[in-house]
């Protein structure tokens, strides 16, 4: 009965917990969709989920930050997109979450900083995805998703702060 | 929150603020608007003349040298909240319809 690979107790509960913070973020990327914001640039968002992707940044588990933030973006491409929308996605996931593991170590910054400085980098690599696949025009609308990515990554980096501040109480709890 | 949060958030601001200004000062009315389906050129037609574009799925209008989408069947209906473009370069795009307005 026994599979020849098992996995040990703690790689059950981490896989668990990926999960379970996965399905926590396509419901936050859900709710956010009905906020309409269009009128700043399209499609665009706050991108509240990010937090859990920077709080597990921050907590030392890239691995699991990558993981989490891969699988929000094939699920929710899967549930609600298509296939450019996720390459948009895609791009930015993967460009802000590798900015924010370099920046971490970066001594000068707190989560805040480097959380905004992930939603900028975001929205720069969703703006250089559109100028493939929608043309040059969108280069117009970079000054204004700068200006957003960087207001929402320290929000983003606000709510990670505090969250972190939770967690750090019941640290053995979570690993 | 430390100092370097402040200088690194100020600074994409302010590098944000350059770029619009020098966008702002670049950009120039345009003449006419491309309509393209599918990567496609279809029409092309002048911004001084008010017209409706009629397209299998849009409906585009060209009114007091500006164009906008008026209506589209697509379900995030982004095409139709992106406004008014009169600017050379601007676009409105519908990806579910593959639609781009251009201004050229
Ligand atoms: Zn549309």
């Amino acid at each position: 009965m026994s599979s020849e690979q098992s996995y040990t107790r703690n790689q059950i509960k981490k896989i668990s917990l990926y999960a379970m913070l996965t399905a926590v973020c396509i419901i936050i990327g859900y709710v956010e969709s009905l906020v309409e914001l269009s009128f700043i640039a399209p499609g665009v968002k706050v991108g509240l989920s990010n937090s859990i992707a920077c709080v597990l940044v921050f907590y030392g588990d890239i691995k699991g930050a990558f993981a989490v933030n891969i699988s929000r973006i094939l699920l929710t491409a899967l549930l609600f997109g298509s296939p450019v929308s996720l390459c948009f996605a895609l791009a930015g996931g993967i460009i802000s979450l590798t900015v924010m593991a370099l920046l971490k170590k970066c001594r000068f910054l707190s989560v805040i900083g480097v959380s905004a400085l992930g939603g900028a980098l975001h929205n720069v690599a969703q703006c250089a995805v559109g100028l493939v696949f929608v043309g040059r025009g969108v280069i117009f609308y970079l000054p204004v998703l700068l200006a957003f990515g960087v207001a929402c990554g320290a929000a983003v980096g606000v709510l990670s702060k505090l969250i972190l501040a939770r967690i750090g109480k019941s640290e053995k709890n979570v690993r | 929150m430390k100092k370097g949060d402040i200088f690194v958030i100020a600074a994409v601001c302010i590098l944000a603020a350059a770029l619009a200004g020098v966008f702002f000062a670049l950009k120039k009315d345009g003449k006419t608007v491309l309509v393209k389906v599918d990567n496609e050129v279809v029409c092309e037609y002048p911004l001084d003349t008010d017209r409706e574009i009629v397209l299998e799925h849009n409906t585009a209008v060209i009114r007091n040298g500006e164009a906008y989408m008026r209506e589209a069947d697509c379900k995030n209906q982004i095409c139709v909240k992106s406004g008014k473009i009169s600017k050379r370069g601007e676009c409105i795009v519908c990806l579910p319809n593959r639609v781009i307005l251009e201004i050229k």
